[in-house]
This record gives structure tokens, C-alpha cells and sequence, in this order.
């Protein structure tokens, strides 16, 4: 027997599966050739461990490592077909795409939309009734805030722009009245003076108040009121 | 004939003349007068939603209820040349003496309305008193440009407005759920005479005089603020609101 008709037997061999006269021409031959028999033993020893180890030892997934094994194999035949790995791209954290953008620019104007909002309802002007109730001290950390910031206007700067409104539509309807109380009788011109009088007196009277205390929100309420008073009777009577 | 006597004949004689002429100036002049005062007045059927808009411009204007569905107008003109011209539809009855005499001296012209009761009623007038009675609609209106008295009587209705500069302000009626309530003077008195069980919310403000009697209210939720220059009460579930303001003027509440 011969190196290469041994080695063909000793997997047989080793299972004991080999018929007698076979298995004693192999054992002739594995006592006078060293290198069949280390083949013969590294063999024996790997039945064993595969006999006698604890399933543990195997991999979980056989099929797949033997897949990855001989993917690398391949690989490593060929080396040439291999990809080379990406070059990391300069700016590549910045760039987005279409879809990406569309939806950071929806979010960002949802979010502002919502605070918008937000604000608008918790910031409403109160009503006429209620304004005179609330004073400097009940106004709105958000109306404050706003304030400073000149965003909002106070309530003295608010009361200002009016009766800036008030004295420019005063004037207007004054100028009319001018025009036309020549023509009325002696009755409407007296009935005319005579609530005009008591107008500018509630005017100065209520003025006087917010000189000395400009945060007297209920008669800058009031001197409001009387310029609109004012104005509605100049404006009645112009057209008569 | 003595001297005395022919004196006392002619002095006799002198006064009987004078009465006489007396009598005929006086005569001559009250005719006089009579016919200068004309009298407009005309009949319109009503629709079951009307609503009576007239502005007048000097002069009085009554409107008052009545259980017939069409509206009588009755006015009295001091000056024949005033321009009467109502503008009329089922629906709508609208009479505007400040737009159709512009420009001329018209003097007084007093209204007297009748309305069936569920009318809407806006009236107006740059001088004179102005009164509702026995309406019950979704509004009634009453503004004076100038002074006048406003009286609302027996009123119920949503929607109330009085407001005059100089004048009494009058409202005896009920205050209906949800309804909004608004009465305005620069001076006087403002009087609102309204069931004790009525419900609103309340704010009366008459800065100059402090005086808001609250009457038979006092007992509500109120607060006094301002300096006592103004009322906020809750009477009931306050679904209705009541704003009542005068300037210089005094403000009382009566129940009833």
C-alpha cells in the first residue's frame, strides 16, 4: 500500500468501517510511514474534540459562517474586483436632501405658527369695561416683556396715540362745525355751546387726574370716552 | 254836556277801542300761529320683522307699541317748509330729517310713532327728548346727539342703547338672557328700574360723583374699584351685561 491509498482509507479506517484484510494493509503501512501517520492522528484527534466537545463550542449560525468564510476566500482570489472602501466627503454633514429640506422648513414654520399662537391668545387687549380695572401692576408678563422690548406699547403710549387720533379727528370735525353754525338758529347754536362746555370741562378735569397720576388707567378710560363724546357731537352737528 | 263828562266819553270810548283791537290782534295771531304749524301723518302696513330707523333733528320723538301690524306716523312741524319723506317696505321704515332738510332751518319737528310691539327700534335726534314704550324686540336704540332725555319704558329686548351727553336716562324693563345692555351720559341721571331676579354682569362707572346706588343689588357679588368710581357685580349667572357710564352725572339701580 502507498501513501495516497492510505491516506484515501484513513477516514474509513477510523470509523472502523473498513473490512479486515483493508484495515490491517493500513496499519502495515501506518507503522512504517511517519508522515500517514500524523495524518492518521491530527484526523483521530479532530474526531475526537468532534465526538467529545460540548455543543457550545459550534457557532450559532454554521451555514452563515461558512458563508462569510467563503466570501472572504473569494475575495482574496480575486483582488482585483475588490471595491475600494468611500472617501469620507468634505461638507457631507450639511448636505440634505429635497424631502429633508421640506420637512425642517414645514417643522420650523409649525413651531412658529404654534408659538404665534400662543402668544396671540395669551395676549388679548381688554375689553373697554375692563380696561380701566386693570392697571400697570395687572398687565401681562408677556405684555411687559414685549414692552421692553418695544414690541408692544404701554398704556400711557396707548392712550397717547388716541388722543392723538382724537384731537386730529376733533380738529377736522371743528373746522366743518365752523363752516356751517352760521346757518343755525339760535337754539342749536346755545344747545351746541352749552355741551361743548361740559365736554371741555370733564376733558380738563379727567386731564388734571392723569397729570397727577398717569397710571390711573380708569380716568385715561374716561378722557377717552369724553374726546369720543367730542367728537360724535361735532361730527352730528356738522351735518346740520 | 259838562267838560267832565265829554272827558269821561271819550276815555270810555278810547278803551273799548283798545279791547277791541285787543281781541282781534289776539285772534289774528293765534290763527296766525295754527297755520303755521303742519301736521304730516300716514299709515304703513308692517311685515312680521320690521324695523323703524328715524333721525330726527330737533324735536321730540315718541314710539310706542301697538297690537296692529302696521305703523302710524304722526309729526308736528313747527316750520311748513320741514321735509317730511319716509322711506318705506314691509320690512323697513326709515325717516331721515337731518339728510333731507341739510342746510335749512327747519325748527322742531316732534314724532309720535306707533309700532306693532315686536319692532326693532333705532331712533335719533341732534336735540330733544326721545321715548320707547311697550316694545319687544331684538333692539331698541335711543341716541341724542346733544341734550335730551331718554325714557324706555316697558321694554324687553336683547339689545338695549341709550345715550345722551346732557339729560336723564330712564330704563324700566327686563333684562333678557345673554342680552347686552348699554347706557351712556355725560351728565344727569341715569335710572334703570329692572326685575329683582334679573342676571347680569355689571359695570358702572361714574367717575366725577361717585354715587352708584345699587339699591336693592347691594346685596350681589360686588366690588367696588377705582376709588369707589366704578362697580363690577355678578347678579345671578350674569349671562347678560350691563354697562352703565356717566361721567358727571349719578347712577341708581331699582328693583322690582
Amino acid at each position: 500500500m502507498n501513501c495516497d491509498e492510505c491516506k484515501n482509507l484513513i477516514s474509513v479506517f477510523l470509523d472502523s468501517e473498513l473490512e479486515e484484510p483493508a484495515a490491517a494493509a493500513v496499519r502495515v503501512h501506518l507503522a512504517i510511514c511517519s508522515d500517514c501517520a500524523r495524518i492518521c492522528e491530527d484526523f483521530a484527534s479532530i474526531l475526537d474534540v468532534a465526538t467529545e466537545g460540548p455543543s457550545d463550542v459550534l457557532p450559532p449560525n454554521s451555514q452563515a459562517l461558512w458563508c462569510r468564510i467563503n466570501n472572504i476566500i473569494e475575495n482574496d482570489i480575486k483582488p482585483g474586483k475588490a471595491t475600494p472602501p468611500p472617501e469620507p466627503q468634505a461638507g457631507r454633514f450639511w448636505r440634505f436632501s429635497f424631502g429633508q429640506l421640506a420637512a425642517a422648513v414645514l417643522c420650523i414654520a409649525m413651531v412658529s405658527s404654534l408659538a404665534t399662537i400662543v402668544a396671540v391668545r395669551s395676549y388679548f387687549p381688554p375689553e373697554p369695561a375692563e380696561f380701566a380695572v386693570r392697571s400697570a401692576a395687572d398687565r401681562t408678563l408677556l405684555d411687559k416683556v414685549l414692552g421692553r422690548l418695544g414690541l408692544a406699547e404701554t398704556p400711557q403710549q396707548i392712550r397717547e396715540r388716541r388722543l392723538k387720533q382724537h384731537q386730529e379727528a376733533i380738529d377736522y370735525w371743528n373746522a366743518r362745525v365752523q363752516t356751517r353754525r352760521m346757518k343755525w338758529d339760535d337754539m342749536t347754536r346755545d344747545a351746541f355751546d352749552r355741551n361743548l362746555r361740559v365736554i371741555d370741562q370733564s376733558v380738563s378735569e379727567f386731564s388734571m387726574i392723569l397729570q397727577r397720576n398717569p397710571d390711573d388707567d380708569l380716568s385715561g378710560e374716561m378722557l377717552d370716552s369724553v374726546l369720543d363724546d367730542k367728537m360724535k357731537l361735532l361730527r352730528d352737528f356738522a351735518d346740520l | 254836556m259838562t267838560f267832565k263828562s265829554i272827558i269821561g266819553y271819550r276815555l270810555i270810548g278810547h278803551a273799548k277801542t283798545t279791547i277791541l283791537l285787543s281781541v282781534v290782534f289776539f285772534f289774528a295771531a293765534f290763527v296766525q300761529d295754527t297755520s303755521a304749524q303742519r301736521k304730516f301723518s300716514r299709515t304703513y302696513p308692517a311685515g312680521q320683522d320690521v324695523r323703524l330707523n328715524l333721525m330726527n333733528r330737533t324735536g321730540t320723538v315718541e314710539v310706542e307699541g301697538w297690537n296692529r301690524r302696521e305703523i302710524n306716523i304722526v309729526a308736528t312741524m313747527e316750520a311748513p317748509t320741514a321735509i317730511i319723506e319716509p322711506k318705506s317696505t314691509l320690512d323697513l321704515i326709515e325717516i331721515n330729517m337731518v339728510r333731507d332738510n341739510q342746510g335749512r332751518d327747519v325748527g322742531n319737528v316732534n314724532f309720535k310713532v306707533r309700532v306693532p310691539y315686536n319692532t326693532v327700534v333705532d331712533i335719533e335726534t341732534r336735540i330733544g327728548n326721545l321715548s320707547v314704550t311697550s316694545v319687544r324686540s331684538g333692539l331698541v336704540r335711543a341716541y341724542i346727539s346733544s341734550e335730551g332725555d331718554i325714557t324706555l319704558t316697558n321694554i324687553v329686548a336683547a339689545n338695549v342703547s341709550a345715550e345722551n351727553r346732557l339729560g336723564d336716562i330712564f330704563f324700566d324693563g327686563q333684562i333678557s338672557e345673554k342680552g347686552l345692555y348699554r347706557f351712556s351720559s355725560m351728565s344727569g341721571r341715569i335710572a334703570l328700574r329692572i326685575p329683582f331676579a334679573s342676571s347680569f354682569r355689571l359695570v358702572a362707572t361714574a367717575p366725577s360723583t361717585r354715587s352708584i346706588s345699587l339699591g336693592s343689588f347691594s346685596n350681589g357679588d360686588t366690588n367696588f374699584v377705582g376709588d369707589g368710581r366704578r362697580v363690577l357685580g355678578k347678579f345671578g349667572t350674569g349671562s347678560a351685561s350691563v354697562t352703565v357710564t356717566n361721567k358727571l352725572g349719578t347712577i341708581a339701580f331699582f328693583g322690582r
